[in-house]
């Protein structure tokens, strides 16, 4: 692989990181079960499914590229569907609260004025607690969370590959130092899509899903700069200057 | 090789099953992760506290540093004591758990301080045995976790054969796992725990937040209490989440084909999707509708 195609992968994994983001549905709040999406922040739950996604992904290293983004995007959603379904649990049987759209309910969703889940057909509106924004992770919420963790997993091998492809000639542990790499990548790109999330998203269905362009085009100025670097770094260390 | 790998796939299930539990509990134990907002919120609603308050950082990354601390001391003895691998592993992680457990009783006792003295203004005191009686409680679930999560990255880097170095493997994981921790079992802290006085089968409205409940099953509640109730649920629930997680994605892998282990882990995630749905209408048959106003 040509260093071009390397950096390219690397611009394309971080761009589809930052995409992942705006489909996992997650929110602070939700740990007081007052908000739907899982309870924690947007950008480290999605951290937290890329580092199972490149660790997966690098059992896989030595079985070709397309092998190592199925591993990888395997690994990232099986977090995020288990992390729903514990998520799911602990509400059921530790608060008490069936899973229910906030948004879907008030009808301000993608969806438009429609008030029922699109994947069961169930009506939401009645059993958001008053005063809260829904709670938990229904069926469509889980499906978008599988889509962010298919397009996060895929992104995060992406990154891996690239920067492996480009520090292979000047490093013996190139696994260990492109995983440190790519987690790297993985998290600024993670944490941009938080300026336009703002703490919460419902996934899919999210009317936040209209600011994916803001993401996509900050994440790929900062991808561009980070394969540059690494670019650079593989560069002045082959020539022997390191 | 099958055996060694089965081996390791379910020491490694069995670890982060543990570590799940604990790490849950050292969080909850100080107030640690999202539910953290409610506890500080509470003073500024007149209810005088006397909750163990350490957030040092957000629960991902201040796992994976107790984590990757514990394993990097634990690789580095390890390798210079020249024991026998096993012995010599259980020894360096022990150590390393120890300095970890150490370093997080600094960063809470800081952390705790300095949160509840900035709420001086609205007359929170710093009660001391707040601080000195759970302290010991989550330093204790920060060694247990730090230590269940190095024997974890030992085994998946030399049982499960993963390229990446032991520190690498441990900061992942910490990571990862703080991220479920946050997610599942901080959901019975947040949500039932801190508003037990709220009946159960509702969400916490946000204009109740803040109120939570100071007083506990005997005098003011102090978080020494709070391991005691989340571990009935929360702890195991983060405990499964984790535990499947690490399990499946190992035994997935025991054929030795990359793509039999995707198209099997595919398959289980359909199958944890059925789950999630038939779960949704087991909970919308046995709660609600909610009605305005109550």
């Amino acid at each position: 692989m040509d260093p071009l195609t390397a950096m390219l992968l690397i611009i394309a994994g971080g761009v589809l990181v930052g995409v992942c983001v705006h489909f996992i549905p997650a929110s602070a709040v939700g740990a007081m079960s007052a908000s739907t999406g899982i309870a924690t922040g947007p950008s480290m739950l999605s951290f937290g499914a890329g580092l199972t996604g490149i660790l997966s992904a690098s059992f896989a290293l030595d079985s070709g590229p397309v092998a190592m983004l199925a591993s990888g995007a395997a690994g990232s959603t099986l977090m995020i569907v288990l992390t729903i379904l514990g998520g799911n649990l602990a509400n059921a049987f530790g608060t008490g609260v069936p899973p229910v759209s906030g948004q879907t309910a008030s009808g301000q969703s993608l969806l438009g004025s429609s008030t029922k889940d699109v994947i069961t057909g169930w009506e939401q509106k009645p059993f958001v607690t008053p005063g809260t924004d829904g709670h938990g992770m229904p069926a469509q919420t889980a499906i978008s969370g599988i889509i962010g963790g298919i397009l996060g997993g895929v992104g995060g091998a992406m990154v891996f590959l690239g920067v492996h492809f480009l520090i292979v000639p000047i490093s013996q542990e190139t696994a260990a130092f492109s995983g440190m790499a790519a987690a790297g990548i993985f998290l600024i790109n993670c944490v941009l899509p938080a300026y336009t999330l703002v703490g919460k998203t419902e996934g899919m269905f999210d009317r936040k899903m209209l600011t994916i362009p803001k993401t996509f085009l900050s994440c790929l100025i900062v991808s561009t700069f980070l394969a540059l670097i690494i670019y650079s770094v593989s560069t002045y260390a082959s020539t022997g200057a390191v | 090789m099958f055996q060694i790998l089965l081996l390791g796939s379910a020491l490694a299930g069995l670890l982060a099953f543990l570590a799940g539990i604990f790490e849950n509990e050292d969080s909850d134990a100080g107030s640690a992760s999202n539910p953290n907002s409610q506890v500080q919120l509470a003073p500024q609603i007149e209810h005088l506290h006397r909750y163990y308050n350490k957030a040092i950082a957000g629960e991902p990354p201040q796992n994976a540093l107790w984590a990757a601390l514990a394993a990097t001391v634990a690789y580095i003895l390890y390798t210079r004591i020249g024991l026998d691998p096993v012995p010599g592993v259980i020894l360096g992680a022990l150590v390393g758990a120890l300095i970890a457990a150490v370093l997080q009783g600094m960063y809470g006792s800081l952390a705790h301080i300095s949160r509840i003295a900035s709420m001086k203004n609205f007359k929170q005191i710093l009660y001391w045995d707040s601080l000195l009686s759970p302290l010991p409680l989550s330093m204790t679930y920060t060694f247990l976790s730090a230590l269940c999560l190095t024997l974890l990255s030992f085994v998946i880097h030399g049982l499960l054969g993963s390229p990446f170095p032991v520190p690498l493997i441990a900061m992942f994981l910490g990571f990862t796992l703080g991220a479920i921790a946050s997610s599942t079992g901080d959901v019975h802290y947040g949500a039932e725990r801190l508003y037990q006085h709220y009946k159960f089968g509702s969400g916490i409205a946000i204009s109740k937040q803040g109120d939570i409940d100071v007083k506990g099953e005997y005098g003011y509640r102090n978080s020494v209490d709070t391991p005691y109730f989340t571990l009935r649920f929360g702890g195991p629930v983060t405990g499964l989440t984790f535990g499947l997680l690490i399990f499946i994605d190992a035994f997935s892998r025991i054929s030795g084909n990359v793509w039999t282990s995707v198209i099997l882990e595919f398959l289980i995630i359909a199958l944890i999707l059925i789950v999630i749905i038939f779960l949704e209408k087991y909970t919308r048959d046995r709660y609600g509708p909610f009605e305005e106003g109550k």
